[in-house]
């Protein structure tokens, strides 16, 4: 188990380093960051020293192991366009996202697999028709054009929710979160609905695909024959059989959701990281994308983790595999 | 099941009881939705327009500029030379900081002095860098004492923010950003804001200038245009900026709002490379050519009358927009009124070509921006298409600012358009900018990029540059914009015009042409 933890955590800081020359030699090849920042009436000096400051005269490889000597001191560095420390910048920023992925989440999980599991009991229903309908509409309408008409009809034509941004925050053990009012709630709703619709649609073909494979394996039949109740059957044994691809796509889902909710983010105007990190590379604010690109690699690695040790609970024989 | 249902219904109502309650703040409160904001609360940290705009409300400049961006009196009551290198400044007397204590001569020159210790990548400096030194003659009388004759500097100096002594030289954006040394002069006191998020403001009640009608000014940062547009329309703010030109038409016609329109400083100009040689040559017949096309004023003109500029503004900009025949608006100081409209005329042009040895025109790349002013990909596409009727084969490239203006820098275009804004209102700031030769030594033609050199344009605008007297100053800048405007340094196509949405009859806006949105202009209806 350590063995396999520090083989996990091995593998993402080699991932890390790979990751952080990438953005260097990017940042690089499109130009000087000063060029993209400096204010028009600048003169030539001013140029020659802010250039100076900021070392991007230097040589790349100066510029980044200057950067690798602060990170391995635990030092991320400082965004060029708020001079705040970038970890700071991305943490006040993460609860939102994270209060937004988890709820798109849950919606998509919470309706996804049961609407899944139904559809494929009953395949041949006109109401599992009429949700794999809806599933395709769900991966296949972009997300930007489902915010603006969800915008458009409960915020300017019914005026029952807020049309963007996000609702008061009250401190939860040092965390700024927006989930324990009402009115946090309106404002979260509908980016959460339409994060979720995507996935919504593809947890409920994964169990929809799974369960139509298991009610016609040998232990559903061998089940029913024992007297079992549908609801046990479907309940217990086939959802268990099909969660591992299930959990998988959830996994990886979950981790794009918080990473890259930036569409969503945008057309709601939610204040959370992907907004942060789009602004940054358009002005080519260096510490701020590395840093976060860091925190992404680590994240995916938890999750990956997180699912690996939930394959074991699901299926003792990836248990006894680990074991031996 | 049907537990579920009753919660679920319980809970939709909830949530609309909720926003009701959320949307009945006061008439007193003002929300506008702006498109970009603050990077820091710290006054002296950047150039950035959405900067400047932000922290008005908090911080007073020692000059301001009217809607027209003409000076008048700000912190300072008044301003005059002693000699050629000192300007005198009367400070303003009884004025209050939002911490109570009163403005002095000694909190201007702590400003002055501040910028070049905090100032950022988008440096400030640029609006102190004449300044020598600066001696406080009273408290209420400072000397500022300039490295060169600086006729300028009440110009540079509506950028000048002034915060007080007191807050130190150690403070930075974390102690302006948590309101602690946030403390201007300004009508509104700095409540809470942090980095892309709201700004939240408050009257401030000892404010020197005239009573502010809002108790509560809340500047939403909405970056997305349908999204601040659906604010507005869902009432979440009360007034926007920025407005697409494709929701103009239908905005004018929906009872429910009011629209503003401006014209603003920014124009769209073509800039001809023309050095010995073009880093990618031009081509004839597919093959590439050793001259460099563009270093014929025959040819500038050719592409010139090539431009449809009514045509720009009515079908690609949607008619926001004027024609502009020089690189500022022509009342600004140092404008022309003498330049002519710049006629259209294909034929002429093709004409123009034929003697310049082109019969069969050329072909050459065109760059542009394609997320930095409004209209600027789409004009550009349409300049390509009508240089094709004049017989040139110019290939349009609308590229993103964070590619175009690090290769632009690097001198690897040879024909591109980028938008400029005369922020200061005076031409000494575009044309020593852009058209003056590219001079390092004195930090003159940083932006000319295309190898314009005219020494009689340099004269005049050193000259000027150097004039004390204003009459003198403005005939010499007016007569080098017209020696640079007809040869075609850089051609201007459009002069863009923006617009603000707000609630009917809410309030009144009157526009400012630096397209700035300041709650404490804006008064309720």
């Amino acid at each position: 188990m350590t063995g396999f933890f520090i083989q996990r955590l091995l593998q993402a800081l080699a991932v890390v380093a790979a990751m952080s020359v990438i953005v260097f030699v990017g940042v690089y090849a499109i130009g000087n960051p000063i060029d993209v920042m400096i204010d028009p009436a600048s003169d030539q000096a001013l140029r020659t020293a802010l250039i100076k400051r900021y070392g991007f005269d230097r040589p790349l490889f100066e510029q980044y192991f200057i950067f690798m000597g602060n990170l391995l001191r635990g030092d991320l560095g400082e965004s060029f366009i708020y001079r705040l420390p970038v970890t700071q910048l991305i943490f006040t920023r993460l609860p939102a996202t994270l209060e937004l992925a988890v709820c798109a989440m849950l919606i998509a999980t919470c309706f996804g697999i049961p609407l899944g599991l139904w559809a494929g009991y009953k395949p041949d229903a006109i109401s599992s028709k009429f949700i794999m309908g809806l599933s395709v509409l769900g991966f296949s309408v972009p997300t930007f054009w489902v915010g603006l008409l969800l915008i458009m009809a409960f915020a300017v034509e019914l005026g029952w929710l807020p049309s963007g941004g996000r609702g008061p925050v009250s401190n939860v053990l040092g965390i700024k979160l927006s989930i324990t009012s009402l009115e946090g709630w309106s404002y979260l709703i509908l980016p959460a609905f339409n994060l979720a619709l995507f996935k919504l649609g593809l947890l409920i073909r994964l169990a929809r695909a799974g369960t139509v494979e298991v009610m016609s394996s040998d232990y559903v039949r061998f089940a029913r024959a024992q007297g079992l109740s549908e609801a046990k059957v479907v309940g217990l044994h086939v959802l268990k059989n099909i969660s591992i691809p299930i959990v998988t796509v959830f996994g990886l889902e979950f981790g794009s959701t918080l990473a890259f909710a930036v569409v969503t983010e945008t057309v709601f105007n939610w204040p959370g990281m992907g907004k942060l990190i789009i602004d940054s590379i358009t002005v080519l604010d260096r510490p701020v994308m590395v840093a976060y690109l860091i925190l992404v690699v680590l994240l995916f690695v938890v999750i990956n983790f997180i699912i690996d040790l939930v394959y074991g609970q699901l299926d003792p024989r990836i248990r006894v595999r680990a074991a031996s | 099941m049907k537990l579920v249902m009753k919660q679920g219904a319980k809970l939709v109502a909830a949530l609309i009881l909720g926003t009701a309650l959320a949307g009945g703040a006061s008439a007193q409160t003002l929300t506008i939705g702006v498109r970009a904001g603050p990077d820091s609360m710290d006054p002296h940290w950047s150039t950035l327009g959405g900067q400047a705009e932000a922290l008005r409300h908090v911080f007073d400049t020692v000059v301001m500029a009217d809607d027209k961006l003409q000076l008048k009196p700000g912190l300072a009551l008044s301003w005059k030379p002693v000699d050629p290198t000192t300007w005198e400044f009367k400070i303003r007397q009884g004025v209050k900081f939002h911490d109570g204590s009163e403005l002095t001569a000694e909190d201007v020159k702590f400003s002055i002095d501040r910028i070049p210790v905090v100032t950022g990548p988008m440096s400030m400096t640029i609006y102190t860098k004449q300044v020598k030194d600066t001696k406080v003659i009273d408290k209420y009388t400072l000397h500022v004492t300039t490295r060169a004759p600086a006729p300028t500097l009440p110009n540079d100096f509506i950028r000048l923010f002034v915060v007080p002594k007191s807050v130190g030289m150690e403070a930075r954006n974390e102690q302006f950003n948590s309101g602690k040394a946030a403390i201007g002069t300004g009508p509104y006191k700095f409540v809470s804001w942090s980095p892309k998020g709201d700004m939240v403001m408050e009257r401030f009640d000892a404010y020197w200038g005239e009573k502010q009608p809002w108790q509560k000014v809340i500047r939403k940062e909405i970056p997305s245009d349908p999204a601040r547009m659906a604010a507005l329309k869902s009432g979440q703010v009360d007034l926007v900026n920025y407005v697409p030109a494709t929701d103009y038409a239908s905005m004018q016609k929906d009872r429910a709002l009011d629209t503003f329109i401006s014209d603003t400083i920014y124009i769209l100009n073509i800039v001809p490379n023309v050095k010995e040689s073009l880093p990618k040559p031009a081509k004839v017949d597919g093959k590439d050519i050793a001259v460099n096309p563009l270093r014929d004023a025959k040819v500038r003109e050719a592409m010139d009358l090539a431009i449809d500029r009514k045509t720009l503004v009515r079908v690609v900009l949607e008619g926001l927009g004027r024609p502009a025949n020089q690189l500022m608006p022509a009342n600004f100081f140092g404008g022309s009124k003498n330049l002519p409209e710049r006629p259209y005329d294909v034929a002429k042009a093709k004409q123009l070509l034929t003697e310049a040895g082109y019969p069969k025109g050329f072909e050459m790349d065109f760059y542009c921006t394609n997320n930095r002013l409004p209209g600027d990909s789409a004009v550009c596409e349409a300049l390509s298409q009508m240089w094709a009727r004049a017989g040139l084969k110019i290939n349009a490239n609308a590229l993103n600012g964070t590619v175009f203006f690090p290769a632009q820098q690097k001198g690897d275009y040879g024909l591109w358009m980028s938008g400029w804004g005369t922020l200061t209102g005076e031409a000494s700031y575009t044309y020593g900018s852009l058209v003056h030769t590219a001079d390092a030594a004195k930090g003159l033609g940083a932006f000319n990029k295309q190898g314009y050199s005219n020494p009689e344009v340099d004269r005049l605008l050193e000259e000027g540059s150097a004039a004390m007297d204003d009459t003198k100053r403005r005939a010499l800048f007016e007569k080098a914009s017209e020696v640079s405007m007809n040869d075609r340094a850089l051609i201007p196509t459009v002069q863009l015009q923006t617009i603000w949405a707000a609630k009917k009859g809410m309030l009144t806006f009157p526009p400012r042409v630096d397209q700035e949105t300041l709650a404490y202009e804006i008064k309720p209806r």
